[in-house]
């Protein structure tokens, strides 16, 4: 593909730090971590301090060292459920999008009925006939959580890839005589990746949320650490009442930015989709310092003049009696 | 039987319904649209057969069905001799042998491949050698005139421009080595100063490599400059048909009369506005003759019964009735049943 | 640019606010029989490095109730021109230079001059339609899909002719069709229920509606066959021999041009190559690429021989080659053509010009024969002084 550009966007710049941080914190969190977060050896109920940046819990474990190991559970987990729930929308997407009839009625029931079923009170009944011992398996709690994720995705790649059928290189594909399979996941897929990115991101953002309800509720395993668990602790020791805030605060605020740094990502897509947006190097801040108005209106083409004098005129007029 | 020894892919009565609904009837009444009607034509080895309509004469599903992506509705086609059966699923073996350019070259191109991708695919899909898929690529672009190949293999469609895309698209159509290119507008998207160098590339291919083109256009002039035959349809029918450029020179048929008086033509600056019989909203009617709506020869015969094809020169047909006093043309009715395999054509009439 | 300098300057000097560089602007505008005076324009798409110069230095006038063609390929600028000096050009196009005024006065001859370029949004607006109307190539985008034919009508009519009353309005549209030859039943339809050429006669009938001085067709027959494209471009000619509009008609296709045009310019990588009458133009060609553009059009009598057109591609705006932007496809360039520019000068006949180095009337510069054909008025080019 084209090289890729450093995004100018304020926007996209912030959102990548924010993802960027909490990805190195999943490889390296736990190893930064200053104590066990199992350890209950410490002064129960310390405030934020020196010693224990985030405070301690009411049972004396080190909440910091529990906010750091935590992050690397729920960003695997969301990771893994975004990465199979979007796997799970292209496929039924563009297969439907791009078959239509019959399978496209199939598919397309399909992800109604996963629409339309409510996803966490779902996710609550599979959960419970897991095994105990699979509760702490990431891969197992991701894959339930895709199941409930996928079906918004794949009806919007259903819709792109309808728009996309009729298009003249697909037909060109199947005139060169391309098998349906090569033309819907080489030719047609890639063309929806901007979708697809912003899929993925939305999905990831789902699962964080879905996985720390699981975790809040106590359906995870407690003995793993993740910010849901955090919540949880904090929770059924009343932390709220007795305001230990530095106890639910910290993974409150994890959540809360990761979300957002996704966010600010998906406004990145978008500019570097929009080749209008993208070629004309139009930013905003560069339209402020051209004075130019910030949003164009329609009918009113702005003129703005070269300070510099103009080059030297090319017109020529000769005189009309040069004949 | 000389010119059926040459004759690389042969159509007998294509036909090709749409059902559609008509807008404001009760309970979505359906119609039946006839897209192509009892089309034959031949496309030898060696020669273009250029196809003149306006949008909607059915050009374009013509070019489909002789490509086989549309199925017709009846009719016969047989590909150097064998007989296709219609009802069968398109084969590998025909897709290689008949190939189809597309009118767009901009949209014909997958917007995240590189042309390397466009010309390699169908190479390997038609059984080419793994080792040599790269070098047949080049070899490709270079019978379009596109040199050096390395300039282009690694560019994506949008850095080249129109001209450079369509030779592209017509590499890869002739790199499966076809018999038969089907040309559909392949003009009429481009910049007018290129437009001759693609139409000079077609011409060239058909010489030298004996290939068989159809050329599907709506601009007649360039029909007469690259033709060996033309063909002029209207709504769906042929209504005009001649070897060499007969029909352009001295034009039998009302509708290529109207036709070629609108071109534009600067060499006779004083031409406005040809003849063009009442103006009505309709213009093909349902029954009798298609055009009788619009000619400004009518007569009562063509409300009601629909012309046949009368011979109105050598090789040269003509589907009005001004000509009924001339012998009527009959196209060959079934193809001689030659078959390759065990598959059963259904043969009718 | 203040507020102040966008107010209207209505007669005489040019509005503060623009730079007033070139000699012709800093004299009173006084337009005569002229329409449109277009001086030294330039438009460029984006800003920084990554601007391209699309329209660059042209110059365009247009009398009254006459038609100017504009011929070129796609990138050549035809459209960014117009669509420029009316100010409707979207973003990221921006007007980098030059001046654009419009003569609102009658024909009688009195004086009502508007700067284009200075203008403000409500003087565009008061412009626009009732003076200066455009007919854009795709109908089925120009037209609202959602509202019925007569209902864009009404619209238009209501703006623009505030004093008439609901019947005078349905009378008008009416009759307005009825010059477009549809019947008046074609009011109450959708634009997706008409045909293609349909659709454009009501875009013709819509820019029409309140009687402007000028009208701008965007290849407004491209999408057609070329039966209704006859059948509409004759049209035209009644309309305009009727109501005396004066029209700029965009088109890539020359020979259109040929018929309909009282005067063509012939663009080139956003640079005017070539200005004359249609007639002298068809019959003698001066620029080389404006003769390429005449043999790409295979003819409809005579020998069938072979063709070349222009070799190569239309150029990249981004990447313009050096010196004169079409020496790379010209059979007869030069070393001249590499290295500089040639201006738009007057051959040394009537009203017409050409820039290219052939005729420079430099010592030694042999003009071929095919590039100094005898113009129907008689004229050849300048003999070398």
């Amino acid at each position: 593909m084209k090289s890729l550009r450093i995004p100018r966007s304020p926007k996209v710049v912030l959102g990548l730090g924010i993802v960027g941080f909490f990805i190195l914190l999943t490889i390296v969190g736990p190893y930064l971590a200053p104590d066990n977060p199992n350890n209950t050896s410490f002064a129960p109920n310390l405030g934020p301090s020196g010693a224990h940046w985030f405070g301690t819990t009411s049972l004396g474990q080190d909440i910091f060292s529990q906010t750091l190991v935590g992050a690397r559970a729920t960003m695997v987990v969301a990771l893994v459920a975004g990465l199979i729930a979007t796997i799970l929308s292209v496929s039924v997407g563009v297969a439907a999008g791009y078959l239509g009839g019959f399978t496209d009625d199939g598919l397309s029931l399909l992800s109604n009925v996963f629409l339309a079923i409510p996803g966490v009170p779902l996710l609550i009944v599979i959960d419970s006939y897991l095994p105990t011992g699979s509760r702490s398996n990431a891969l197992v709690i991701g894959v339930i959580i895709s199941l409930t994720g996928w079906a918004w995705g794949a009806r919007v790649l259903r819709a792109q890839t309808m728009s996309l059928r009729n298009r003249d290189f697909v037909e060109a594909s199947r005139i060169i005589g391309e098998s349906r399979a090569r033309i819907m996941f080489s030719e047609v897929a890639p063309n929806l990746l901007p979708v697809l990115a912003s899929s993925l991101l939305f999905t990831i953002l789902y699962s964080i949320g879905a996985y720390v309800t699981l975790a809040y509720i106590g359906l995870t395993s407690t003995s793993v650490w993740n910010w849901g668990t955090m919540l949880f602790w904090a929770q059924s020791n009343n932390a709220p009442l007795a305001n230990e805030w530095y106890w639910f605060v910290p993974p409150g605020v994890c959540i809360a930015m990761v979300g957002t740094g996704l966010a600010l990502l998906n406004f990145g897509i978008d500019e570097f989709i929009n080749p209008r947006l993208r070629e004309a190097g139009m930013t905003s801040r560069l339209r402020r310092r051209r004075g130019l108005p910030r949003r164009p209106r329609l009918g009113l083409t702005p003129v703005v003049r070269a300070s510099s004098p103009r080059p030297a005129r090319t017109f020529v007029k000769t005189g009309s009696g040069a004949r | 039987m000389n010119v059926e020894a040459t004759s690389e892919l042969q159509a007998r009565h294509l036909t090709r319904h749409f059902s559609v609904r008509t807008p404001g009837r009760v309970l979505n009444a359906r119609r039946v649209l006839r897209a192509v009607d009892d089309v034959s034509l031949d496309l030898r080895g060696g020669e273009v057969v250029a196809v003149v309509g306006e949008s909607g004469s059915g050009k374009s599903v013509l070019a489909r069905m002789l490509a086989r992506i549309v199925r017709p509705t009846s009719g016969e086609l047989a590909l150097q001799g064998n007989t296709i059966p219609l009802k069968a699923k398109r084969t590998l073996d025909y897709a290689s042998q008949v190939q189809l350019v597309l009118q767009d070259p901009f949209a014909s191109m997958n917007p995240v491949h590189q042309i390397r991708h466009n010309l390699v695919r169908p190479l390997l899909i038609h059984g080419a050698d793994k080792a040599h898929v790269q070098a047949q690529a080049a070899h490709a672009l270079e019978r379009v005139s596109l040199s050096p190949p390395e300039k282009f293999l690694d560019r994506y469609p949008h850095e080249l421009s129109g001209g450079q895309l369509q030779r592209v698209s017509i590499a890869r159509a002739l790199c499966v080595r076809p018999k038969v290119l089907l040309a559909d507008e392949p003009i009429s998207m481009l910049d007018v100063s290129v437009r001759l160098g693609v139409l000079n590339l077609l011409r060239a291919l058909c010489d030298g490599d004996r290939l068989a083109v159809m050329y599907i256009t709506h601009d007649i002039a360039s029909a007469r400059y690259i033709a060996n035959e033309i063909i002029v349809m209207y709504a769906g029918q042929v209504v005009e048909h001649s070897r060499g450029t007969d029909l352009v020179d001295a034009p039998t048929h009302p509708y290529t009369q109207l036709l070629i008086a609108s071109v534009p033509d600067p060499s006779d600056p004083t031409s406005i506005a040809p003849e063009t019989g009442a103006r009505t909203q309709t213009l093909i009617a349902e029954s009798g003759c298609r055009f009788s709506p619009r000619c400004p020869h009518v007569m009562d015969i063509c409300r009601d019964t629909e012309p046949p094809q009368f011979l109105v020169g050598e090789s040269h047909t003509s589907r009005c009735w001004l000509y009924r006093d001339q012998p009527e043309h009959a196209v060959e009715v079934a193809l001689p049943v030659r078959r390759g395999g065990e598959e059963i054509a259904e043969t009718r009439h | 640019m203040s507020t102040d300098a966008l107010a209207t300057n209505r007669n005489a000097s040019p509005p503060s606010g623009v730079s007033a560089t070139s000699d012709a602007a800093s004299t009173p505008q006084v337009m005569g029989t002229r329409i449109l005076d277009v001086k030294d324009f330039s438009v460029e798409y984006g800003w920084g490095e990554g601007a391209v110069r699309a329209v660059d230095h042209v110059d365009l006038h247009l009398e009254r109730s006459k038609v100017l063609g504009i011929a070129g390929e796609s990138g050549s600028g035809k459209s960014t021109l117009v669509y420029g000096f009316t100010r409707l050009l979207r973003a990221p196009g921006v007007i980098t230079g030059g001046e654009a005024y419009f003569n609102l006065g009658d024909s009688q001859g009195t004086e009502e001059v508007l700067d284009l370029i200075g203008a403000n949004e409500r003087e565009l607006r008061q412009v626009r339609w009732s003076h200066i109307s455009v007919v854009l190539q795709s109908a089925l985008n120009a037209l609202n899909p959602v509202v019925r034919v007569g209902s864009q009508f009404e619209q238009v009519l209501k703006t623009h002719r505030g004093g008439l009353s609901r019947k005078e309005r349905r009378a008008r549209a009416e009759h307005l069709l009825s010059l477009v030859g549809l019947d008046p039943d074609r009011l109450a339809r959708y634009p997706h229920e008409l045909s293609g050429g349909q659709r454009q006669r009501i875009m013709i009938a819509l820019a029409l509606a309140v009687d402007p001085q000028l009208v701008i067709m965007d290849e407004p027959t491209t999408a057609l066959d070329v039966v209704t494209q006859r059948e509409i471009i004759s049209e035209l000619y009644e309309l305009r021999a009727r109501f005396g509009f004066a029209m700029i008609f965009i088109t890539h296709d020359l020979s259109l041009l040929v018929e309909l045009a009282d005067e063509i310019v012939v663009m080139y990588a956003g640079r005017l190559v070539e200005r004359a009458t249609a007639l002298e133009l068809y019959e003698a060609p001066r620029h080389p690429y404006t003769l390429g553009l005449l043999n790409s059009f295979p003819p409809m009598h005579g020998e069938r021989t072979e063709l070349t057109g222009i070799p190569g591609s239309p150029p990249d705006l981004s990447d313009l080659p050096s010196g004169c932007s079409f020496h790379p496809r010209c059979p007869y360039a030069m070393e001249r053509c590499s290295r500089e520019t040639p201006p738009l000068v007057n051959t040394g006949e009537t009203d017409r010009s050409v820039a290219c180095w052939l005729h420079s009337g430099d010592d030694g510069v042999q003009v071929p024969i095919e590039l100094s054909r005898r113009g129907p008025s008689g004229s050849t080019p300048a003999e070398t002084p």
